[in-house]
């Protein structure tokens, strides 16, 4: 299995680079590739996992122009069926443009969707939602929106929490088995039963690895963020 | 009107400040709070004294500000300080309101306050500090701070005109803020005893912030500490005007080149973050006119503040308790990595819960994930033991990082987890504990410190 950590340097906020860590202790013979902005992208070659998270604005701004010239490249997989994981911000890189009161980063174009960047406006709060029939507990903190167009999938329904922006029902991106969301966690070791579905949906029969400990510690965040006494934040 | 206003708020906190006292409470921020809702400008409006030093910084800034107020305090100046207090605005009001007398008189000859980073916009331009000491600035809690580039750009954009920096050549992030401004910086060069520097997860300035290339090291500390260059652009770490040369950390000294002169310094603590921490303090009094030899000499006899280090033997065992900062995954990886360097067989007892989430939320644990747990993994930290509701993530997270999982130990409560710990088998136990939990770490200290009475008997 070829995994690409694209743009480590940008897209490692937030705890976010511990789901490729995660990821690697449940498939060890996996080939894990670090591409570096200017490089050329390994999915461009083929991989079987592309992950990018979140970034600071002006990583945005590296990272969008980095991809620009593999947008038709990374379509061409999307649609070859290649798993991606945007999380956080970088998922916005997907859309047309993302919108600050100081700039617009244009975006690849690959989904119909803008985004609004805010930054005297931060959003935190956990999230509770459903994805691929399982629950995902994760959490939110983001100065920024999206805004997709009406044929756009979405990643989870939400259930607590706000989605891809304060009004929408259902969070993040999805496209064929690309997926974008600003849910942060990280998303692969918090939500052990949604890994194991990801790594089944990659071919292989490996388990999350410490499932069980990992499966505790979700069973008590669930029941943390069903409890409705308990703020979002 | 305006001055009017200001005199209401002005004896509105004093009289609060009193009733806070009969009460017994200290530190509080409520006096300031209430003033500036009487008085928007309060902070502009205060009489100040004729010196302000605002320290703020991401880690060390409450050592640093105690530090000097302690030093200035024994050279004689009567020193306005938060160091009991709060450092959002509603703090340093309060402290200015202690600076005054009921008519607005000055007390004092100098204000040493520390300043939150997040709370620059509603301090700095009342304030007007003329030196503003920077200790270092990396990712803090993502609620709040969101992420370093944000802060620092948060800092630089509201640090006023003429005032003077004082910054950390070895930070690019920090040593860059408001680059129109006049500035002084300190640093250490790489020190003998460093060996080759461990991988970090946390590296907030992976790229050159002027042309976005990738940064050569001539040589990383930690994180994104150490001096960096571009090969692209050729920009570069400032060079140091206040320097250390060398430390020697059995005999608690290092050597400082300052203007040419090169002056022994002693040193409160054995960590490299007390290394900088002391530095800052040595350039600030410094740029505050103090003679080189006699900043030295006042460093002989400034220690840290307990609560945050403390260390005591008990039976021919040691144990040290580390105020390691939750939410914030460089301080808690500087005190992995302290562990880590420590020798003999440890224990370690981590309680890094968030104390206001756990109330009424459930805290956002993503910064586990930023936190170097990795470096306890290894064979002689024999036990790491979790104690709090997040307890079950902190295994899982240690259980990633490489521990073994017979080494991990969790309980819900305190004299549960100190029961629990094999106190025999160690020769070094240590707490590394949220800054809201205090009171808990003193009380678990105690329940360890009697087990330890007892094994030894």
């Amino acid at each position: 299995m070829r995994i690409e950590y694209l743009y480590p340097e940008l897209g490692n906020l937030f705890g976010d680079s511990a789901n490729i860590k995660y990821l690697m202790l449940c498939v060890p013979n996996a080939e894990l590739i670090r591409t570096r902005p200017g490089e050329t992208p390994a999915f461009s070659d083929g991989a079987d996992f592309v992950c990018l998270g979140p970034m600071t604005e002006r990583g945005q701004k590296i990272a969008a122009a980095a991809l620009a010239p593999w947008a038709e490249a990374l379509m061409k997989r999307v649609d070859e069926g290649t798993h991606f994981l945007f999380t956080g911000n970088s998922m916005e890189i997907l859309g047309k443009e993302i919108r600050s009161a100081n700039a617009l980063i244009p975006g690849l174009g690959l989904l119909d969707m803008h985004s609004e960047t805010d930054l005297k406006a931060r959003y935190n709060g956990f999230f509770l939602g459903e994805a691929d029939g399982i629950t995902i507990t994760a959490f939110n903190s983001r100065f920024s929106h999206s805004y997709p167009g009406g044929d756009t999938d979405g990643f989870a329904a939400v259930k607590r929490g706000i989605g891809i922006n304060p009004g929408a029902l259902s969070e993040g991106v999805r496209l064929k088995n690309l997926i974008g969301t600003y849910l942060l966690g990280p998303l692969l070791p918090l939500n052990p039963d949604w890994t194991k579905k990801l790594l089944s949906s990659l071919g292989t029969d490996a388990d999350p690895v410490f499932y069980t400990e990992a499966k505790e510690a979700y069973e008590k965040r669930l029941a943390e963020f069903s409890d409705p006494r308990r703020k979002l934040d | 009107m305006k001055r009017v206003k200001f005199i209401a708020a002005l004896w509105c906190a004093k009289f609060v400040n009193i009733l806070l006292r009969l009460l017994g409470r200290k530190g509080t921020y409520m006096p300031g709070k209430l003033a500036i809702k009487v008085c928007p400008d309060y902070i502009a409006q205060i009489r100040k004294p004729p010196r302000v030093v605002a320290i703020t910084g991401t880690n060390g800034k409450t050592t640093v500000n105690n530090m000097l107020s302690d030093a200035l305090e024994a050279l004689g100046s009567k020193v306005l300080s938060n160091r009991f207090g709060s450092n959002i605005n509603a703090g340093i009001a309060a402290a200015l309101t202690d600076g005054v007398d009921i008519f607005g008189h000055l007390k004092c000859d100098i204000a040493v306050l520390e300043c939150d980073e997040r709370s620059s916009a509603l301090i700095y331009p009342g304030l007007k500090p003329q030196i503003i000491l920077v200790t270092n600035l990396f990712r803090d809690s993502m609620r709040r701070n969101a992420d370093a580039e944000y802060i620092a750009d948060f800092i630089s954009k509201n640090v006023t005109e003429n005032t003077k920096l004082i910054l950390n050549a070895d930070d690019l992030l920090s040593s860059s803020l408001a680059p129109d401004n006049p500035r002084v910086y300190y640093g250490i060069d790489r020190l003998p005893f460093e060996g080759e520097p461990k991988e970090n997860i946390v590296v907030d300035t992976r790229i050159c912030p002027i042309c976005a290339g990738s940064l050569a090291w001539d040589f990383r500390r930690y994180n994104h500490i150490g001096r960096a260059r571009c090969p692209s652009c050729g920009f570069a770490a400032p060079e140091p005007h206040y320097r250390i040369r060398s430390a020697d950390i059995d005999n608690m000294t290092a050597l400082v080149e300052d203007e040419g002169e090169e002056r022994l310094i002693k040193l409160p603590g054995d960590a490299v973050y007390n290394i900088y921490n002391t530095l800052a303090v040595y350039a600030a009094l410094r740029e505050l006119g103090v003679e080189g030899s006699q900043a030295a000499a006042v460093l002989e006899s400034i220690k840290i503040v307990g609560s945050r280090f403390s260390r005591q033997s008990i039976g021919g065992r040691e144990l040290t308790v580390i105020m390691a900062k939750g939410l914030n995954a460089v301080a808690c990886t500087r005190s992995f990595d302290y562990v880590a360097s420590q020798t003999g067989k440890r224990l370690v007892v981590l309680m890094l819960d968030d104390v206001f989430d756990e109330k009424e939320s459930s805290e956002n644990i993503a910064w586990y994930y930023d936190a170097d747990f990795e470096f306890l993994a290894q064979e002689d930290i024999f036990q790491i033991a979790a104690v709090g509701p997040r307890r079950l993530d902190i295994r899982l997270r240690l259980l990633i990082a490489g521990v073994p999982e017979e080494r991990i130990l969790t309980a819900a409560g305190l004299k549960e987890i100190s029961e629990a710990i094999d106190v025999a088998g160690s020769e070094k136990i240590f707490v590394l504990y949220e800054l809201y939990r205090e009171s808990s770490a003193a009380e678990l200290a105690g329940l360890i410190a009697d087990k330890m009475r007892s094994v030894s008997v």
